[in-house]
């Protein structure tokens, strides 16, 4: 009973967890149509942190897109042309790197490059009363601190998603050509590739790597501005909001991919 | 002065302590017309007593009001909230940069944030200010990288930048008080014949007791953790 016991106060907990983060991104959304949200200085923030967690992390990700294409782009150009399917080859790019991998592989890079520097920062500026000066300045936390950041991932981990795709296609193509694994012909590799992309796949890659940014970022902004007066509690929070993100992206990278099969 | 045309009006206002850091306050009735000057004295051994937060409503009372323009912040809505909280200017008690903006953008970030006007006219206006208490120009950098004497001198640019309605100061001069009480005496006068209320709190006696502090009220702090506050006759 005792089991049965924890297992529903988990339950709930995580249910409570999940309706807060949608909350809080639900009214970010709400808030960022009005315009008279977006003065100067929620303008200056949102730009700085399209910098901080997109900007920032091109190489990053496109070192990660390098070692994909290298491995899984040639890999399945090679394998599809020993089957002799090599009219398999687009479909099965656009299904496993473009649709499946780079989204998660994205989310990834995002809540432990951003995610973890946004609970930290926010953590320490509230215990050190930084958000209590806004507050006092007028300057509400929740459209100057959050809405940002929020936005920010999303728009940030989308355009990282697509840039994680072309450079793995383009170092897979390339490999490929050089050590001769794959097809030399450009024109080719790319019209197969660009023929194999549905309306459904672009659904899924907005899907995957849109709300995946939402959660990520509410999540962590949540857990920054939760913690309540000991520095002691930030590596806490932070490590709570990163596990909260990385099964969110889980979560919601499965249940996409299951209705785009459905 | 009647209430209609208060300022800031506090109307039997009881806080309960917060924790071991804050005080609470007991049955407080003081109220800031246009060009009022009320000075707070409160002990060195005192812990920090929440009033400028209860004036801008960001602690709510147990007991009583607290209007800012004849309206009180708990009935307020939270985007009037905000607007109302850009009518007040105050040097914070303790830290209160962000560290990621430079000491000129926080200077002007309320202002910026509040209102349409041009970044160069902001900083024109912060710059003379900055002039007046005694620094070289606007101070560029992280607030990490500057003197803390300076900051704690940007901190009344800030305070006073904007010309706000109501000015909450606490204890503006620690540490600098040789060098900032000239002009923060004169520069409260301006502000008080421009029409605007200030709030003083301090705990150095020398603040409280200077001649040249012409101020309408004087109170005393008394007691621990939860305070009265009593008013003054005069400077002791």
């Amino acid at each position: 009973m005792r089991v049965i016991g924890g297992l529903g106060q988990m339950v709930w907990t995580q249910w409570d967890e999940l309706r807060h983060v949608a909350a809080v991104i639900g009214t970010v959304l709400y808030v960022s149509a009005r315009p008279r949200y977006w003065v100067r200085t929620v303008r200056r923030a949102f730009v700085r942190q399209v910098v901080a967690i997109g900007v920032d992390s091109v190489g990053l990700v496109c070192g990660v897109a390098v070692f994909v294409g290298i491995t899984v782009v040639v890999q399945l150009a090679f394998w599809v042309a020993e089957a002799g399917q090599s009219q398999m080859l687009g479909p099965l790019l656009v299904a496993v790197v473009a649709r499946e991998l780079s989204p998660v592989l994205i989310g990834i890079v995002v809540i432990v490059r951003s995610g973890s520097a946004m609970t930290t920062e926010l953590g320490i500026m509230k215990i050190g009363g930084r958000v209590h000066v806004l507050d006092a300045q007028g300057i509400s936390p929740f459209i100057y601190l959050v809405m940002p950041r929020v936005l920010a991932a999303a728009v940030s981990t989308f355009c990282l998603t697509i840039v994680f795709i072309l450079v793995a296609f383009a170092s897979g193509y390339l490999f490929g050509a050089t050590v001769g694994t794959g097809s030399r012909d450009l024109p080719l590799f790319a019209d197969t590739v660009s023929r194999a992309v549905r309306p459904k796949d672009v659904l899924a890659i907005l899907s995957k790597s849109i709300l995946p940014g939402l959660y990520t970022s509410a999540s962590c902004c949540i857990g920054g501005l939760g913690v309540g007066g000991s520095l002691t509690e930030v590596p806490q929070a932070t490590q709570r909001a990163l596990v909260r993100s990385v099964a969110g992206l889980f979560v919601i990278s499965t249940v996409v991919s299951f209705l785009t099969y459905l | 002065m009647n209430e209609s045309t208060d300022i800031l009006r506090f109307h039997d206002v009881t806080i309960a302590p917060d924790s071991d850091r804050e005080s609470g306050i007991s049955s407080l009735n003081l109220s800031l017309s246009p060009g009022d000057l009320t000075v707070v004295l409160w002990e060195k051994e005192q812990v920090r007593i929440p009033l400028a937060d209860a004036a801008e409503g960001l602690v709510s009372p147990v007991r009583g009001t607290v209007s800012f323009l004849g309206e009180d912040w708990q009935t307020m809505a939270a985007n009037r909230v905000a607007s109302q909280r850009g009518k007040i200017g105050r040097v914070f008690e303790g830290e209160s940069w962000l560290s990621y903006l430079d000491v000129d953008q926080n200077i002007t970030l309320a202002q910026r944030h509040h209102t349409r006007r041009a970044v160069k006219e902001i900083e024109e206006e912060a710059t003379h200010l900055c002039r007046v208490f005694g620094l070289p120009g606007l101070p560029r950098g992280r607030p990490s990288n500057a003197r803390w004497q300076d900051l704690q001198k940007a901190a009344c640019v800030r305070a006073f930048l904007g010309a706000p309605i109501l000015i909450l100061l606490e204890n503006p001069t620690v540490g600098i008080y040789a060098d900032v009480i000239a002009p923060l005496i004169n520069t409260v006068r301006e502000a008080c014949e421009r029409g605007e209320a200030v709030l003083w709190t301090t705990n150095e006696l020398q603040a409280w007791n200077n001649p040249e502090l012409r101020a309408t009220a004087r109170w005393r702090v008394l007691g621990s953790p939860t305070c009265v506050m009593e008013e003054a006759r005069e400077a002791t």
